[in-house]
């Protein structure tokens, strides 16, 4: 399989976390910006766009991707903790 | 001391670990501090939903989408630096880490307006708990940004001087700096873009 160059797989990432920012930005002000009741399904794409986002983070610009399996663990497991408790705690208000 | 000499990118190692355990320690305890902090304000959302709700429509959605931005191309640049200082070019990644730091400024100082036009505006910190939370949250992680920028300073200084040129040193400052982007991702969606 042929390997992106480094530099270029950067790019890419940071047009990806920009557009994927742009999105929820659109997403909220169209949708959320004044409203006073909870919105489930809104919320639900907030939080997927996040967690994608700080994957990308952590995998490609800190380099994650390449570090030994406990590092990978590790920072999957904050990841995932922090998504699903803000989640439930969301769906229990 | 290990030079970015010693690490070519034509070396293929199975893993590496960039940084050190150090940082890696520091971050991870950083994380899960913060990580505490949401919970928390999680807690007091479910108390106070009907409160947090009202508050948030008082802030403003595009210039934390901007803040957003801004910090995605600091992170940028700085991962760019450390690819290029890896294959001896100092000079583009020096310029590069210091793209990164002006970035950082510039997310100080729309900060700064934005808190600037919400206490104006009478939205303080003791007005009611999703401020509380606002200006406390949004504060601490201002305070990482400026540890961050003092950290690119730090890099800066290292890529400058040849005798001090160290790749764990660059690679563990741009996890850090990356690690404070991670965290105000998190705070965007939570703080704003949540209903």
């Amino acid at each position: 399989m042929r390997r992106i160059p480094a530099e270029a797989r950067i790019d890419c990432v940071w047009i990806l976390l920009s557009g994927l920012t742009v999105v929820a930005w659109g997403l909220a002000k169209v949708h959320g910006e004044h409203r006073l009741t909870p919105s489930g399904p809104e919320t639900v794409a907030v939080l997927a766009i996040a967690s994608v986002k700080s994957r990308l983070i952590i995998r490609q610009y800190m380099e994650v991707r390449t570090a030994p399996t406990c590092l990978r663990r590790a920072t999957d497991a904050w990841l995932v903790v922090v998504m699903v408790t803000i989640a439930v705690m969301y769906a229990y208000a | 001391m290990v030079s970015i000499l010693e690490t070519t990118p034509t070396e293929q190692p199975r893993w590496h670990l960039p940084g050190d355990i150090n940082i890696w320690v520091f971050v991870l305890a950083d994380l899960f501090s913060f990580a505490f902090y949401f919970v928390v304000f999680m807690v007091y959302r479910i108390e106070h939903g009907s409160v947090f709700l009202d508050s948030q429509r008082h802030l403003n959605l595009t210039t934390g989408a901007l803040n957003t931005l801004v910090l995605l191309a600091s992170s940028r640049f700085v991962a760019l630096a450390v690819q290029t200082a890896r294959t001896g070019d100092y000079r583009r990644a020096t310029r590069l880490v210091s793209l990164g730091g002006l970035c950082g400024i510039l997310f100080t100082l729309i900060k700064s307006y934005e808190w600037f036009r919400e206490i104006a505006d009478g939205f303080t910190l003791p007005r009611n708990e999703f401020f509380m939370f606002y200006f406390s949250i949004t504060g601490v992680h201002l305070f990482h940004v400026l540890i961050g920028l003092l950290v690119l300073a730090l890099i800066l200084r290292e890529l400058r001087e040849p005798s001090l040129r160290r790749a764990s040193m660059v690679e563990a400052g741009a996890i850090y700096w990356h690690m404070v982007d991670l965290v105000w991702i998190v705070i965007f969606a939570l703080l704003y873009l949540a209903r």
